[in-house]
Order: C-alpha cells, then sequence, then structure tokens
C-alpha cells in the first residue's frame, strides 16, 4: 500500500478543468518530482492533494484512507503538508511567530532550536517579520514549516522559483538534507535538472494530463519525451 | 476662548470617549480583517449588552457582575449569529452580508424594545464611581475617568491575547492569509467563530460600561456603530493599533468640536472620514489596497 | 439628464391631474432608428399593467383595508425606491443614505411653500428635486471613489452628517425637530380652472401621476444603452471598464437620477401630510428604502413599492392583532432575514423566477426581432490615419517593471507587425503575466515606453485603451454572468458606438445597425445559437469562446489573448485555436500559452521571455532550435553541475 494514492482526480478552477483523470503514488521516503512546463497543472495537483482546489470526482487515499473529502487542516492533522508556490510566509507576524503558528496543531512537532540547527539564516532573523525576509528566506521559513511540524509527506511547489542560483543551491542543500533523512517528498518544479537530481520518480503533466511516469534515468535517456513535454518542441 | 479647565475636561473626555470607541471598533476591525464580513449588528449588540448588563445590575447591585453579565450575553448573541447564519454568508457578496447582519440588527433591537420597552432607561453609576474627581484645578467626574482606565486595561488585555497568546497569533496570521492558516492544520472555522465572538463581546462590554454616562435606548446602537466605522476607516482595516489611534483621533474630534459647537461635532467626524477617504483610503494604519 | 426628467414630470404633473387618461396615449416610446419591434405592445406590457392596477386601485384596494392614505404613502414610498432601485436593483450599489436627498428634496419644497417665494406648488417640487440631485452630485463624487463596503458605510455617514445638519446649522430653515407645517395642499391654476388637491383619493390621483411618469421614464432607462451598461457595471465592473466604458460616470449619473427620484418622492411627502417632518432625514429612512426594496425585490423597479406595501400593510395589518402589534417590527426584520437568506431576489423575484421556469424565458427578455438581422461583418475600427504604414502596430521600448526590491520585467523589446500573430511564450516566473498587463496599458512602467500606431499608451488604463482600439481576452472568464450571450455582446458593441460615456437614458436599446454587430460577433464565434441563453447556464468551453467574442466585438484590430486555451480538455482546444486563425483577418493579435503544440501552430513569431528579459525572439522554427530557450525551460539539462 503506498503512502499516498491518487485515482484519476479531476480538478477545477472555478468551472475551467485543469486535471483530467489524473493518477499517481507516492511510497514512503521517496522523493517523486512532478514535472511540466507552467501551466501544465503541476501545482493544481499539489493543491488538490492538500485539498486547496476544487476535485470534482476522483479519489485521493492517504495510508490507504480516502481523504478527498476532508478541509485542508484536517489533511495537515493526518502529517499532510504543503509549502505553496508563492510562500505565504505570514508577512505581519515574526519569523519565530510563523514557526510556533506551524507547530502549534502538530501532534509531534520538532523543537524550535532543531529547526534553527537547520536553518541558522532564520535563527539570525528568528524576530523579524516575514515581510522584511528576503525571497529565499522566506523560502527556507516556509520549508521551516513544515518541517517544524514533522511533516509526514511533504509537498514542495516551485521551491526554487524567482530565486538567485547561489541561494537555489542552498535550499538544494536543505530539501537533500530533507530526503536523505528519510522524509516523503513531492518536488513540483520547473527546474528540470534541479528536480531530477532530488528524485527518485518522476512524472511528468501536460495540459492537465499525466503522460510519463518513470525513474530519472529513465527520463534521461528519453530526449523525445523531454524535449515534447518540457522543452519547446523540436 | 474656552477656558483651560474647560479644554483639559473635554481633552479627558474625547480620550475616554476615544478609548471606548476603540474598544467598540476593535471588535469591529478583527472581524472585518479576519472574516471579511461587516457586521452591521454590532451596534446593535453593544445594545444588547448594555440591557443585559442593566438587568444583572438590578438584580444584584453588583457592577462588577454586570458587565461580566452584560458581555456574557452579548458573547453568546454573537456565537449564535456565527454559528446560525453567518456561517453561509462568507463566501456571498459583501452586499448581501450588509443586508443579513443589518437584518439581525432590527431583530436584536426589537427584540430589546420588546422586553424593555422604548423609554430611556438610566443606569446609576457604581458606588465606587460616584462623584467627582479633582485633578489639580480641574473637577471631573469620577466614574467618566474610571472608565478611561476601565477602557485601557481592556484594551491593554486585548493586546495581551492578541499578541502573546496562540489565539491572537492565529486571529493576527488570519487576517493576512485565512486559508494558510487552514492549511497548517487550525481549524479556521472554530477560529471564526471565536473571533466574532470576541468582537461581539468586546461591544457588549462597552454597552455595559457606557450605560451610566449615555442612556440606555434600544436604538441608541447605530450611532456607535457608524462611529466605530468611522474610527475603522481612519485607522485602517484589520489593524489593532489603527482602532486605538482611530478611536482616540474620532473621540477628540467629537469632543473638542463639542466646546466650540456641539451641534457640530458629528459632522466634523463625518468630513475627517470623507477626507481620508480622498486622500488615504485605506487608513493611517492599514495595508494598501486592502478593502 | 435630471432637468430634462423634471420638464417631463412637470409638464405630465400639469396636464394630468386626476389620472384618467388611457396610459397608451402617455408616454409610449417613440420609435427608435426607423424600426418598430413586433410585440412592441408586449414589451410596454409592465406599463400598460401598471397604469390599469393604479386606476383600479381606489376600487378594488379599499375593501381589503387599505385607506387612500395608505395607497398615497405606499406610492410615494415605491417613487422613492424606482430611484433607488436603479442604483441598487440594476447597478449594484447599495447606498444608506438615500434619505438625504429625500430629505433635502422635501425640506427644500415645503420651505419654498410656506415661505411663499414660490407661488407655482410644481415650481417648487422641481426645485427641490434639482437641489436634491446637485446634493446626489457631491455626495455621489465623494462616495463613489470607493466600492462595496465603503460605499455603503460613506452613503450612511453622509446621511447621517445631513440628518445632523437639519437639525443644527439650517434649524432656522427646516424647524430642527419641529420639521415644517403648513405646507399647503397643492393647488394647481390652468388659467380658466383651478384646483385644488384635497386628501383623500384627490391626493391619491396626484401622487399616484407622478409615480406612474416616475415609473415610465424609469422603464425607459432600464431599457436603453445607458441601463444596458449599468447592468453590465453591476455583474463584472472591471470588465465594463475594459471593454470600453467609463463606469464612473454611469455610476454618478445613475447616483444623480436616484437622488433626484428621491427628492421628489420627499417634496409630495410633504404636500401629501401637510408637514414635512425631520426623520425623512434619518437613518431609518434610508434604511426602511433598503428594506422595501430587498423584500419586494431589487432590480425589478416595482420591488420597493411591493415592499413598501407588505412593509405599510404589517405595520397597520399587526396592529389590529392585539397582541402583536409591538412587535409587527420583529417580525418584520425576521421576514427580511428569511428573504435575504433563501429567496434573495425578494417576492417580485421570487415570483419572475417562477415564472420564467414554468414559461421558459419571460417574451421581454427576448428580443425576437434582433437574431433576425442579418449578420453582417464585425466592423473593425480602423486604424488611425497617424500610423506610418509598415511601423508596428504596437510597440514596447525597453519596458521594465519594478515592485520593491524585485525587478519583474527588465528592459524588454517588443513590436507587433500588421496582420501578424505573435506569441509570447516562458517558463514560470518569467514576468509575462506584468509583461502583457503593461503591454496593454494596464500598468504604468517603471521605465520604457508602450506605443499603439504611434501613439503613447503607457498605463493609461483599459478603457481608454479599448476605445482606441485594442482590446485584452483574460485568462479567467471574466463575463457578465447574469445575462445572456447576446447581452453580453452588446456591452463592447455599445462602447464601440457610443464612446466611453453616454447619458442616453431616455433612448431605445435596439438599433438595427447595434443588432447586426452583435449578431456578427456571436457567429464569429460561434455561438450564434445560444445567443439567448445565460452564461450561466453555458458550458466552460462556451463560455471560453464568450470570453474571446467580448474581446472580438469591441471592435479591436489588436487583440491580446491571456491563455486563450485555459481550462479547455483536448477537443474544445482544436476548436479554440481554429477560432483564432480564423479571425486573423484585419486584425493584429499577440497570444500568451502554454500549450507549445497549439503555440506553434498559431504563431508566426514567437517571443520568450525568462527571469523578465527577452531571451529570444524568431520564428517558431528559429525558437525550437535555439539552445538557450532549451536551456531556459529544462534548466540546462546537460550541465553536470548537480549531478
Amino acid at each position: 500500500m503506498s503512502l499516498l494514492e491518487v485515482e484519476k482526480i479531476n480538478s477545477y478552477y472555478g468551472d475551467s478543468h485543469i486535471l483530467f483523470d489524473v493518477s499517481m503514488r507516492v511510497e514512503e521516503h521517496e522523493v517523486v518530482a512532478l514535472l511540466g512546463r507552467n501551466g501544465a497543472g503541476k501545482s493544481t495537483t499539489l493543491k488538490s492533494l492538500m485539498g486547496m482546489a476544487t476535485v470534482k470526482s476522483g479519489v485521493i487515499r492517504h495510508n490507504g484512507v480516502e481523504i478527498q473529502h476532508l478541509p485542508p487542516y484536517q489533511r495537515a492533522g493526518l502529517g499532510i503538508q504543503l509549502v505553496p508556490e508563492e510562500r505565504r510566509v505570514f508577512g505581519s507576524i515574526s519569523v519565530q511567530e510563523n514557526l510556533q503558528l506551524a507547530a502549534m496543531t502538530a501532534e509531534n512537532p520538532r523543537s524550535l532550536d532543531e529547526i534553527y540547527e537547520s536553518f541558522p539564516r532564520l535563527a539570525e532573523r528568528k524576530r523579524n517579520r516575514g515581510k522584511q525576509l528576503s525571497g529565499g528566506e522566506q523560502q527556507m521559513l516556509a520549508i521551516a514549516r513544515a518541517m517544524i511540524r514533522n511533516a509526514g509527506i511533504i509537498f514542495l511547489d516551485e521551491p526554487f522559483e524567482g530565486l538567485a542560483p547561489l541561494i537555489v543551491r542552498d535550499l538544494m542543500g536543505v530539501c537533500r538534507k530533507l530526503a536523505d533523512a528519510g522524509n516523503t517528498i513531492v518536488i513540483v518544479e520547473q527546474n528540470v535538472r534541479a528536480a531530477l537530481s532530488l528524485a527518485d520518480r518522476c512524472y511528468i503533466i501536460n495540459n492537465g494530463h499525466m503522460v510519463y511516469e518513470g525513474t530519472p534515468n529513465d527520463l534521461h535517456g528519453n530526449g523525445e519525451i523531454i524535449e515534447r513535454y518540457l522543452g519547446v518542441k523540436a | 476662548m474656552p477656558s483651560m479647565s474647560l479644554f483639559l475636561s473635554q481633552l479627558f473626555n474625547g480620550l475616554a470617549t476615544g478609548l471606548l470607541l476603540a474598544l467598540i471598533s476593535t471588535g469591529l476591525t478583527i472581524i472585518y480583517g479576519t472574516l471579511g464580513v461587516i457586521n452591521f449588528a454590532h451596534g446593535a449588540l453593544f445594545v444588547v449588552g448594555g440591557y443585559a448588563g442593566y438587568t444583572v445590575y438590578s438584580l444584584t447591585d453588583s457592577f462588577v457582575l454586570a458587565v461580566a453579565g452584560g458581555a456574557a450575553v452579548a458573547l453568546a448573541a454573537g456565537l449564535v449569529m456565527e454559528r446560525g447564519l453567518m456561517r453561509k454568508y462568507y463566501s456571498r457578496p459583501p452586499e448581501d452580508q450588509i443586508l443579513v447582519t443589518f437584518g439581525i440588527s432590527i431583530i436584536l433591537v426589537e427584540i430589546v424594545r420588546g422586553i424593555y420597552g422604548g423609554v430611556s432607561l438610566s443606569v446609576a453609576p457604581p458606588g465606587w464611581g460616584q462623584g467627582v474627581a479633582h485633578i489639580g484645578s480641574l473637577i471631573y467626574p469620577l466614574y467618566r475617568l474610571e472608565t478611561l482606565g476601565i477602557a485601557a486595561a481592556t484594551l491593554l488585555l486585548l493586546y495581551f491575547v492578541l499578541y502573546r497568546t496562540s489565539l491572537g497569533l492565529i486571529v493576527r496570521a488570519g487576517i493576512e492569509d485565512a486559508q494558510m492558516v487552514n492549511a497548517l492544520g487550525v481549524n479556521i472555522k472554530r477560529t471564526f467563530l471565536l473571533v466574532f465572538g470576541l468582537g461581539a463581546m468586546a461591544a457588549g462590554f462597552a454597552g455595559v460600561i457606557n450605560s451610566p454616562i449615555v442612556a440606555l435606548t434600544p436604538d441608541m446602537g447605530f450611532r456607535y456603530l457608524v462611529e466605530s466605522f468611522v474610527v475603522v476607516v481612519i485607522g485602517g482595516v484589520g489593524s489593532f493599533p489603527g482602532a486605538i489611534i482611530g478611536g482616540i483621533i474620532a473621540g477628540e474630534i467629537l469632543s473638542l468640536t463639542a466646546m466650540v459647537n456641539p451641534q457640530y461635532s458629528d459632522v466634523m467626524l463625518f468630513v475627517a472620514m470623507a477626507l481620508v477617504l480622498i486622500f488615504r483610503p485605506q487608513g493611517l494604519m492599514g495595508q494598501e489596497g486592502r478593502e | 439628464m435630471s432637468s430634462a426628467h423634471e420638464s417631463t414630470v412637470a409638464a405630465h404633473g400639469a396636464g394630468h391631474r386626476t389620472g384618467g387618461d388611457a396610459p397608451a396615449s402617455r408616454g409610449k416610446a417613440p420609435a427608435s432608428a426607423g424600426t418598430v419591434h413586433a410585440g412592441g405592445a408586449r414589451r410596454q406590457l409592465p406599463e400598460i399593467l401598471v397604469g390599469l392596477c393604479l386606476i383600479a386601485a381606489p376600487f378594488v384596494l379599499p375593501y381589503v383595508g387599505m385607506s387612500p392614505d395608505l395607497l398615497t404613502r405606499i406610492l410615494i414610498w415605491g417613487l422613492f425606491g424606482l430611484g433607488f432601485d436603479l442604483l441598487f436593483g440594476y447597478t449594484g450599489l447599495l447606498s444608506f443614505g438615500q434619505a438625504a436627498f429625500y430629505g433635502t428634496g422635501g425640506f427644500v419644497t415645503a420651505y419654498l411653500l410656506t415661505a411663499d417665494l414660490v407661488p407655482n406648488m410644481l415650481v417648487a417640487l422641481l426645485i427641490g428635486t434639482v437641489l436634491a440631485s446637485i446634493a446626489g452630485l457631491v455626495i455621489g463624487y465623494l462616495t463613489l471613489r470607493r466600492t462595496g463596503i465603503y460605499f455603503a458605510m460613506s452613503t450612511l455617514a453622509f446621511g447621517e452628517m445631513f440628518y445632523f445638519l437639519e437639525n443644527s446649522s439650517f434649524k432656522e430653515y427646516t424647524g430642527g425637530e419641529n420639521g415644517i407645517a403648513g405646507v399647503p395642499p397643492p393647488h394647481l391654476s390652468l388659467g380658466f380652472v383651478d384646483f385644488n388637491i384635497s386628501s383623500g383619493w384627490p391626493m391619491y390621483w396626484f401622487v399616484a401621476v407622478f409615480f406612474f411618469v416616475g415609473f415610465l421614464i424609469a422603464r425607459r432607462i432600464v431599457r436603453s444603452p445607458f441601463g444596458a451598461v449599468l447592468k453590465a457595471i453591476r455583474g463584472n465592473p472591471k470588465r465594463a471598464m475594459a471593454l470600453g466604458h467609463s463606469i464612473q460616470s454611469y455610476k454618478l449619473t445613475v447616483f444623480v437620477v436616484a437622488a433626484a427620484y428621491g427628492g421628489l418622492a420627499g417634496g409630495l411627502l410633504g404636500l401629501f401630510q401637510s408637514y414635512m417632518p425631520p426623520d425623512a432625514f434619518a437613518l431609518d429612512t434610508s434604511a426602511q428604502l433598503v428594506i422595501q426594496t430587498v423584500m419586494g425585490g431589487a432590480g425589478t423597479l416595482l420591488g420597493p413599492l411591493l415592499g413598501a406595501t407588505i412593509w405599510l400593510y404589517l405595520y397597520e395589518g399587526l396592529q389590529q392583532v392585539g397582541s402583536l402589534g409591538p412587535y409587527w417590527k420583529l417580525i418584520l426584520g425576521i421576514v427580511f432575514v428569511v428573504l435575504v437568506t433563501s429567496f434573495r431576489h425578494g417576492v417580485a423575484g421570487a415570483i419572475l423566477d417562477f415564472v420564467r421556469t414554468r414559461r421558459g424565458r419571460l417574451p421581454a427578455d427576448i428580443d425576437a426581432g434582433a437574431s433576425a438581422k442579418v449578420s453582417s461583418e464585425l466592423a473593425i475600427v480602423p486604424p488611425l490615419e497617424s500610423s506610418r504604414p509598415g511601423a508596428p502596430v504596437l510597440e514596447a521600448r525597453g519596458i521594465s517593471k519594478q515592485y520593491g526590491g524585485l525587478k519583474a520585467v527588465s528592459d524588454v523589446d517588443f513590436s507587433l507587425r500588421e496582420g501578424e500573430l505573435h506569441g509570447v511564450i516562458g517558463p514560470n516566473g518569467a514576468g509575462k503575466s506584468t509583461f502583457f498587463a503593461m503591454l496593454a496599458g494596464e500598468l504604468p512602467t517603471t521605465a520604457g515606453k508602450v506605443y499603439f500606431r504611434g501613439q503613447e499608451i503607457t498605463g493609461i488604463g483599459v478603457t481608454a485603451v479599448c476605445q482606441l482600439g485594442m482590446s485584452k481576452s483574460y485568462q479567467i472568464n471574466q463575463l457578465f454572468e447574469h445575462l445572456t450571450v447576446r447581452q453580453n455582446v452588446m456591452i463592447p458593441v455599445l462602447a464601440r458606438s457610443r464612446g466611453r460615456f453616454r447619458s442616453d437614458m431616455l433612448k431605445g436599446l435596439h438599433s438595427d445597425a447595434l443588432d447586426e454587430q452583435v449578431n456578427a460577433a456571436i457567429a464569429l464565434v460561434g455561438l450564434s445559437h445560444h445567443a439567448d441563453t445565460l452564461v450561466s447556464e453555458m458550458s466552460y468551453g462556451e463560455k471560453r469562446r464568450l470570453e474571446i467574442g467580448l474581446a472580438l466585438a469591441t471592435g479591436a484590430n489588436v487583440l491580446l489573448f491571456d491563455e486563450p486555451l485555459a481550462g479547455l480538455g483536448p477537443e474544445e482546444r482544436v476548436l479554440v485555436v481554429s477560432l483564432l486563425k480564423s479571425i486573423r483577418k484585419g486584425r493584429s493579435m499577440v497570444i500568451v500559452e502554454h500549450d507549445m503544440d497549439a503555440m506553434f501552430e498559431l504563431a508566426e513569431r514567437i517571443t520568450v521571455l525568462y527571469e523578465g528579459c527577452k531571451l529570444a525572439e524568431g520564428t517558431p522554427d528559429e525558437i525550437r532550435q535555439d539552445p538557450s530557450v532549451q536551456a531556459a525551460y529544462l534548466g540546462g539539462m546537460d550541465d553536470h553541475e548537480f549531478a
């Protein structure tokens, strides 16, 4: 039984049909990459899993239990955590308060000290408000919020978008540590290279349809698929 | 030229009125900031609290119990309102929210009128509030001075709740991004209920405190609703410090203008609101673009 | 326009004291643009019905216990509500301060008559109405700067301000708390005969005339081009603006019209009661108007009348039931809350909905004549004379956008040639939406300028840009959901033919020219068989086509498409792609899309944006083979930095 099973979900934004019969699975301790050009439906997939998009049909199972009807806070209670695309760090409260809020409802939260050890930059800025942080620091805080909850499965939605290469490298280190520690991660990224270097398996979405499943090695060898769905068609 | 003692007296009045307004407005602005709902029944909750306090006061002769009773009844009314009706309205357009809370305010006011009648009821200040205080050369009603203290203390308590407790943290984050708070595991529906209840309780509390100063009439609520909205506009939506500053400004405008020409005090308040709407629509402490 | 309204009222008022004339001879719409529509009598049905009811009322209603005084009072509220319904029911502006105008009109009229400053009652009413309209202009200007809750509360606050002023600065004129007593009963001299309108039935007829004329005018407004724009503003104000209408002007105008109706009603109140009460200015009055309109049904014109009937009848009726008497307002409050929660359209609305579901669409909703018009070619705005041939139609020179420390777009040049279909692509975060918004003149640039046919359009706003001949179709459908396809498409066509604003409130909506253009646009996007379907009932794919149709119907010769294929299934994508190809003639287009297959099929040239800068530009083939573009999309897959 997979940790997460997604069966033929159809997601909508209003009455705009974004995902068409999308299926995938995530095993425990795996890192799964969800790839595709923007507009393909990658973010919508993660949001659907978190309960933040309208899923009109299909099934989502967590440890065998159906969760597609649960509101986001109950899914968070099960250990599912989304680090959203826009980061959505609370700008009006401090770094520490952001972390405290995240830890509040977690069953078995990590301690603040643990988090500050993994993210020394955040420790330095713990009294600063969210809106005073740089883009990279906000991304770190967003990931730290998921970490402090000791989430069973973390969804990373475009964690490297809009960040300078050096920051991306730092964040990659964080992600790699998370992966090495055995966390289950689903990462959505347009930066194909970065995503594949972390992933055990990958999926590709195109125009709302799931079109490929395989390992990074399989994908590396399949130039046609890469160009067709990820690059600019040859 | 008004005398110095008159001026000081009015200044105090303004502060007392202002802090009381700030108390009422805090409830309004937090409800609006977190839930996105403008509660037209806020003035009615003020009235409900005031009358409930009157009843408790007549039964127990304890002003403290009266305050507790009034606040509790207003809290209950707020919780029932949210659970029973407001929940259905979060996704409806703002005009619908205005209309339904307006309707609820009529119901509440008429219930009060039905129970207590339409004649104004005066409430005697508590034993510890009777008489006058001497501040230098100024003679000032003791109870008014005390309301200043009570309002300030309550606002301080609210500050403590907002900035030092978990609930307060949730509320402050929720004002900014309620959906993300939900995604971080907090049952946002329960939070909304609590926020609404707290806001209602603040209004009811203010209603009891105010009753020895201004006699109770069932229709008095709208005046306070309008004034507290002006405070929210001046201070900025969803901002607790904004409600306090806005409240003080509004209180002083009302008070100092009354010194010059009592008939114009309310008009001046609206002029101030008009100026804010024209030149700084987001208010003094509000976030730009928030509507 | 308010003076035109008033002179009509005055003329009719003078000529029809007894109200016994057949309604059909009064106020019939003059034929517009030479066409008289079949079913014209049917479309006047409400007017005829109302006229008949007004005439029949004195003979029927007394049997259910309604006195002439009650009926007159209901009519005054109904008149007040006609204006308010135009404001709230049709344009969506909830004002809690209408009492300001009711009071102004009423007190001015009463004062003029009691102070004997004006001999003629009708002139007094006119002046009162005009002054109320001026008050409307001032308050409207201040309050319409905001929308929604802020607008509602500001109107409430200003209404209260008038109440306080009545009792303070203007006390000597208004009598303060006492009001103005001794308003002389209405009196009309026609030279050879004098009419004294006493209380009772003569007063009823007097007021009924005003109501009827007011109703006729309101009906005209609702069915005029002006009225169509009002409905659009209620449905989707941003889109109405983007389709070329200056919505602030429309809002202010209808606000003044509502104030005029309020002022007239107030004046009549003073004449009716021989006394002008200070609570005409009170919040209670504004609130009562809102409650009555919502209960009766907003957006029906007769809702307020119905609501007033319910309110006043309930009030008087419940007094008879001894024990319930004092609780009438509580019961009213409960009824109100129930209506707002469940019957969102009020009593009249519920009736109309019921009729609609039973008999299909009401005949008045469908313009039978319109769909029969032969559809011509959809007119396209001709290019300005100043543009040089061969010059780019749309051009951006070094545009940048900076938000604090973040540079969303950096120094991008872009040019669109005449007749070209130019695509814009880029990975996420490339700055495409910001770039597109600047190109469309929506967003001001931090640096650089945008030119449309040689004319600078940097940040001039969507309305101006649309009037110049460029229009955008949105990624998320921005339609008027509560209107039909035809009514939707009419909005841009009206802006094309009438400009940003025209106060043509009394003109008929339909004309051959209008209908032909509307039909042409609808046909162009293949929705002719759905022309009279409500948008809310259409499928997503059909809505998407309408979205494109709206942009086309503006007559734009340059079109911007923001992800036109968003949310479409595979078959629908094919349809929309061929639609985009079919509309190219005479138009130049820019498309932002993620669907690469579609993009490469459609575009002649493609610009690639990456991290806010222009990365590459060229034909589809050139772009496909460009290694830097591949690298941008794939994150440099061939690099082994992260191996």
